[in-house]
């Protein structure tokens, strides 16, 4: 039995974590969260927004994703998210004020937005802001 | 024999023709490094994805069917098998500029190539790029039409642009049952050079190689069908977003080498006109010293 998986974390944009190995993974599954260990049955899971951390060594490290599906295969977790920021990095200051932004643009109907968009965003930064939230504890 | 002043006002605008195209190269090479970069980012999703679908081969095979004759949504994604024969989509990725070398010629040469292979087929065409779609606007054929188009996106390509770009392929090929849809474009192979690409984008080829423990039976949370539902349009989107940027670096490099190759003939060109300038100038005060002699000469004589 190996004691290791190996944790990739992609988005779009850019792959945060590149076959990194680490000792247990929860993931934000879309019916709750689920921890995956070692030797795990082959998956495919889809993803909320939530929080994603990994156990490497002793330490955690915890991101935001934001939805998306993982693949757990041959004892390889690839987690392919819409959007992923690393938990330390997040700055409760900045998505306060992206949400009273997009607020204000929701609450002007003259102007020509995309209120899908806005919505999104106020969804996205309350879902970094709670990871945030419980990673400080 | 040209004056002097037509020779130096010749000079003068290569000279400042020239300057153009340096600034043009130097606005490409600056951008290109942050291109790559982002085009090395995004290359990641799209080929872990392809490998993932490769993974749930089986699965994609054994699901589940209505009995009616009809597909359902993710096999229509694979294997496609209720699709009209006589319909056919085509992306074409150009740049919006000229002054790229070849790079948008090779493009539409392909692409006129596949059309008039296909004419007799209904083509719809998705054009990004100015170029392509003021090319591909004016051919007058009554099976092509341009279902979408955007021009405008270069330099600054973003996801959300990949993502209505997949949206409108994925519609369009569902609701008009598609056979298939083709992309070219123009790969990012090296600073130097591009390469022409044509290949099938949907449906997904299921015939990648088979990995060993290709009999893995795979849980799906929530239910296969969801997933499926999730994972199409996001490996579409991937493909489309790792395109657009390859596309991107490669117009970028095309026009640098463009616009580097210019400049260098310009500056031929000015030379080879100096030295011009040079002679008339010598045959003129050759000239009058002649006169001069000749002159003092006829005085003396």
């Amino acid at each position: 039995m190996p004691k290791t998986l190996t944790l990739n974390l992609i988005t779009p944009q850019k792959q945060l974590l590149n076959a990194l190995p680490v000792q247990a993974v929860v993931l934000p599954a879309a019916e709750g969260e689920m921890g995956v260990l070692p030797g795990h049955i082959p998956m495919v899971v889809k993803l909320d927004f939530g929080s994603l951390r990994y156990t490497k060594d002793g330490k955690e490290e915890e991101f935001a994703v934001l939805g998306g599906f993982a693949e757990i295969l041959r004892n390889a977790v690839n987690v392919f998210a819409e959007g992923a920021d690393l938990a330390d990095e997040i700055n409760e200051e900045e998505e306060k004020q992206k949400i009273k932004r997009a607020k204000e643009s929701l609450s002007n109907k003259d102007a020509d937005i995309d209120f899908e968009l806005a919505e999104l965003e106020i969804k996205q930064a309350i879902a970094r802001m709670k990871v945030k939230k419980r990673h400080l504890g | 024999m040209e004056s002097l002043r037509d020779i130096r006002q010749n000079i003068k605008a290569i000279r400042s023709t020239q300057q153009i195209m340096q600034t043009m190269k130097m606005i490409s090479s600056a951008r290109i490094r942050k291109a790559q970069q982002t085009m090395d980012n995004a290359r990641p999703f799209a080929k872990k994805m392809l490998d993932m679908v490769a993974d749930l081969k089986q699965e994609v095979l054994a699901l589940p069917e209505p009995q009616d004759g009809t597909e359902s949504w993710a096999s229509r994604f694979f294997v496609n098998k209720t699709a009209d024969a006589g319909k056919i989509g085509l992306v074409v990725i150009t740049g919006d500029k000229g002054l790229a070398g070849s790079f948008n010629a090779v493009i539409l040469r392909a692409a006129v190539a596949f059309l008039k292979e296909n004419q007799d087929k209904e083509i719809a065409v998705f054009c990004i790029g100015k170029k392509g779609r003021d090319f591909i606007g004016r051919l007058k054929h009554k099976n092509i039409k341009i279902v979408y188009d955007s021009v405008g996106i270069f330099p600054k390509i973003t996801y959300a642009h990949a993502e209505l770009l997949g949206e409108a392929v994925m519609k369009e090929f569902f609701h008009n049952k598609l056979a298939s849809v083709t992309l070219i474009y123009n790969d990012f192979k090296s600073m130097g050079s591009q390469r022409l690409v044509q290949q099938e984008l949907l449906p997904f080829s299921l015939d990648q190689e088979v990995k060993q423990n290709d009999e893995t039976e795979f849980l799906f949370e929530p239910n296969v069908s969801e997933i499926f539902r999730l994972l199409v349009p996001r490996l579409i989107k991937a493909n489309m977003y790792r395109i657009l940027l390859e596309s991107q670096a490669a117009n970028l490099a095309a026009t640098m080498n463009a616009m580097d190759a210019a400049s260098k003939n310009a500056s031929d060109l000015a030379d080879a006109l100096g030295v011009k300038l040079n002679k008339v100038r010598q045959a003129g005060i050759t000239n009058e010293i002649l006169d001069i002699v000749n002159g003092a000469n006829a005085l003396n004589g």
